[in-house]
């Protein structure tokens, strides 16, 4: 049982939730109460991590923040050490490929307030700001939180662009998924056999709360 | 202080209005469904903004197409209630009424409640409430806000009649505690005869005309926007008694009107809403009649229609109502203005919605 | 929300698992070795002897060599590079990634390898594989990529010297490196493999199948380099000095490896 790579996904996962989480709200909201020429173009791309093969993807990122690219020098000169191949560089890595998980759901979450409640929102002196926190926000919570659970799950069970970005270094970038296809090629059935079944349960364990904390908000609705 | 609206759009929602609701004033905007009511409630809300507009209330400007000045809907002190409420779904009836306050006052928002009939039911989410029930939340809610202008979007269309019968009392009662200019959209005329102080007539966008009740009865073309079996005149009366045979009898200054029993008690003032096409109109004390009301009358307008008709306008002792009577009709009788002639009216042809408490109610 | 037992819950839970990152960052001082598959075992316990004996402790990263050697050119922070060929060493040498040429540190052989039960019968001629071949009775067989793996490149050398590399390309299963071609071939999913010695003789393997060494003049031989990168400290020197004391060598011994001498 590889505890250090069991922990380096949690918080690889929590990361990610944690960065994606305004964004979500933001972009969600902007997608959900816009109109714009090109929309369809913003919504496509923000779908494309969701149909391209993980090492189409691990590939581009490894261009885009690789030791030949700008931004990876930029990275090593600022923190001496290379974006790739560290924690930082999954996490920068995670938080691309989850955008459609983290911004589709909350998207359709923020649809379907109506928009007569955004408008008596305004009329009642709410500015867009206090509109979104006291009205938008707990009606779209539901949406919201399946993009979190959604984004928390998939960061755990990424395989292929950790592996290419990350290089599995035990500790660094060493994730739980890598740690069970190792254990496999090593022989270690009991071992990947023990960290699957653990994934296995945190996923439920997500998904559970996720379904707990969406009834409560139906009930706070009716 | 007032309410001064004026709002010009080449389209694709044409508009072409401008008007003024003093206040403590109720105005109704009326017109059939695309006439562009709905728009014009909109762009004194700030939810939208025509091309060309300027809306301005107590002195203080909210829209000024000319100079580039559109204060946001949630700086400007309106209160609106939607057409369908609009509540919010999550929150108690007390944490919407709250909502709209600048600072948060239960035992205010519980007044304001109260203020609307609904006492008891704050703790209640609008999914427990009946239709009627959360249209007064919505008022509660709008009225919260402290509006400078209070708005209200065919708050009645979604309520059954009887509950509507209700609704209109309570909104004349509360009009006693209302000092802000009040516009009303509605497509139905009874409401707006009943609750409104003024009308404003639209159709397709523009307006057609604007003022009383009284004197947009009388304008042609606004009866042509709005339908010609609208034409109806409001008359004072009192309610004297109660008769056991079901009747009530009311004293106007013209004499008594036999009515199906009233819902107000004796001494109560009320306004009763006299349909044109109601009057039968005679030259002689008419005898031998099924109808009991026949009042004294003097013409004071006659107006020709496009059709078959003419509007006779007659003075009731203090008020005024309309006959709607063929021209053939008036050229047989030679019917003249100054003349005095009897106005005869069915006691049944009085729907009981046709009947309200005056503002003051004494 | 914090007021509900669900929300303290999930707070608990968040708490945990930062703290949990301090502790991790502790470990990250640990250097990073990359090691070649094939020294899976092998390695694993010469750097629990070398904790046990010095106190200080390695991080182990298996991959296939050329795999490694690409990362080492994207900047990955490994220290000592322990690859299946010295070809790899050479010319990340040339290229300014190490801190010198490198010791050679072992010689590998390969066998080829069948699952229990497998209709293969394992002989280092290779003549019964050529037999069931020809016969068609081969559905599978594994070997490393030989792109980047140099035991798979070995394993090609060899089919090629005995003549029947064409005739197995249809039934082939590539493994990313040596390990993953033992884990196809002892799986039961394929018929048997070419695979590296140590593997054969690692006590998780050992008992899976059945093996016989392939003359080591078939094919080029698996002259086994190390190397210190730049970045390498002081703990991935004494590891490395390690590497060619006696202890670690007697391990490599038991894997069938032969130590060079003196050169």
């Amino acid at each position: 049982m590889d505890w250090s790579a069991l922990f380096l996904s949690l918080r690889l996962a929590g990361w990610t939730v944690v960065i994606l989480l305004p964004v979500s709200i933001l972009m969600g909201r902007f997608l959900a109460h816009n109109r714009f020429r090109g929309k369809g173009v913003l919504e496509a791309l923000i779908i494309l991590p969701l149909v391209l093969p993980p090492t189409v993807l691990g590939f581009y990122l490894l261009v885009a923040f690789g030791r030949s690219s700008p931004i990876g020098q930029i990275w090593q000169d600022i923190f001496g050490q290379q974006l790739v191949f560290s924690f930082q560089g999954l996490v920068v890595a995670s938080v691309i490929f989850n955008l459609p998980f983290a911004i589709q759901p909350a998207q359709r979450g923020f649809e379907g307030v109506a928009p007569e409640v955004r408008e008596a929102a305004a009329c009642c002196g709410l500015s867009p700001l206090r509109s979104l926190w006291k009205v938008e926000l707990p009606l779209a919570w539901p949406g919201l939180m399946t993009a979190m659970v959604l984004t928390f799950a998939h960061t755990l069970g990424e395989f292929g662009i950790v592996l290419m970005v990350g290089g599995a270094i035990p500790g660094e970038t060493k994730t739980i998924a890598i740690s069970i296809y190792d254990s496999v090629q090593g022989f270690d059935d009991r071992g990947a056999a023990m960290m699957s079944a653990v994934l296995v349960a945190i996923s439920l364990f997500a998904i559970a709360v996720t379904y707990a904390l969406s009834a409560r908000v139906g009930r706070r609705l009716s | 202080m007032a309410l001064n609206v004026m709002a010009k759009a080449a389209g694709p929602i044409a508009l072409d209005v401008a008007f003024q609701v003093a206040p403590g004033e109720l105005l109704a905007l009326v017109g059939h469904s695309g006439s562009g009511k709905t728009t014009v409630l909109r762009t004194i809300a700030g939810l939208w903004r025509p091309d060309v507009a300027r809306v301005s209330v107590d002195g203080e400007t909210w829209l000024d197409t000319a100079a580039g000045l559109c204060v946001a809907p949630h700086r400007r002190r309106v209160g609106i209630v939607f057409q369908n409420y609009a509540l919010f779904p999550h929150m108690t009836a007390a944490q919407n009424v709250m909502a709209a306050m600048d600072r948060q006052n239960r035992q205010e928002a519980a007044r304001i409640l109260d203020l609307v009939n609904l006492h008891g039911l704050e703790d209640r989410k609008p999914a427990q409430l009946s239709g009627g029930q959360q249209q007064r939340v919505a008022v509660a809610r709008a009225l919260a806000r402290r509006p400078q202008a209070l708005l209200l979007d065919e708050p009645f269309s979604a309520v059954d009649g009887a509950t509507r019968e209700k609704l209109y009392a309570e909104i004349i009662a509360l009009r006693a505690h209302l000092a802000m200019p009040v516009v009303l959209v509605t497509h139905d005329m009874n409401e707006a005869q009943m609750l409104a102080d003024r009308m404003a007539v639209m159709a397709q966008g523009s307006l057609v005309h604007d003022g009383t009740t009284a004197e947009v009865m009388g304008n042609p073309d606004a009866l042509h926007a709005l339908g010609i079996r609208e034409a109806g005149a409001m008359l004072l009366a009192r309610v004297a008694e109660h008769l056991p045979d079901g009747l009530s009898r009311l004293e106007t200054t013209s004499g008594s009107l036999f009515l199906p029993m009233v819902a107000a008690a004796p001494g109560v003032q009320v306004r009763v809403r006299i349909m044109a096409h109601d009057v039968i109109l005679s030259r002689d004390a008419p005898v031998g009649l099924s109808a009991q009301n026949i009042l004294a009358a003097r013409i004071t307008r006659m107006v020709a229609g496009t059709g078959p008709g003419v509007m006779v306008h007659l003075a009731v002792g203090e008020g005024e109502i309309l006959a709607r009577i063929t021209r053939r009709a008036a050229d047989q009788m030679g019917l003249q203005t100054g003349q005095h002639v009897h106005a005869i009216l069915k006691s049944m042809s009085v729907a009981r919605d046709h009947v309200a408490q005056t503002r003051t109610g004494a | 929300m914090t007021r509900s037992p669900i929300g303290r819950l999930i707070a608990a839970t968040c708490a945990a698992f930062w703290l949990q990152a301090g502790v991790v960052s502790a470990q990250q001082a640990a250097p990073v070795v990359a090691a070649a598959s094939d020294l899976q075992f092998a390695v694993s316990e010469i750097a629990a002897a070398f904790q046990a004996e010095t106190g200080m402790s390695v991080r182990l990263s298996m991959g296939s060599t050329g795999n490694f050697a690409r990362q080492i050119r994207e900047g990955a922070p490994f220290q000592i590079f322990m690859a299946a060929d010295e070809q790899f060493i050479a010319d990340l040498h040339a290229e300014g990634f190490t801190r010198d040429a490198g010791d050679l540190y072992a010689l590998g052989r390969v066998v080829i390898m069948v699952p229990n039960g497998s209709a293969l019968t394992p002989d280092g001629q290779l003549d019964h594989l050529a037999e069931m071949l020809a016969a068609g009775d081969i559905n599978r067989f594994a070997i490393a990529n030989p792109d980047h793996a140099p035991y798979g490149m070995r394993a090609r050398e060899a089919l090629v010297h005995r003549g029947i590399w064409d005739d197995l390309q249809p039934v082939l299963v590539q493994g990313e490196n040596v390990s993953q071609a033992a884990q196809f071939a002892l799986s039961g999913n394929a018929d048997g493999g070419i695979l590296a010695y140590s593997l054969a003789l690692a006590p998780q393997i050992g008992p899976r199948g059945t093996y016989a060494l392939i003359p080591d003049d078939w094919h080029a031989p698996l002259r086994q380099r190390m190397v210190l990168l730049n970045d390498a400290g002081p703990v991935a020197q004494a590891f490395y000095d390690y590497m060619m004391q006696p202890a670690a060598r007697e391990i490599m011994e038991r894997y069938g490896f032969t130590l060079p001498e003196g050169e």
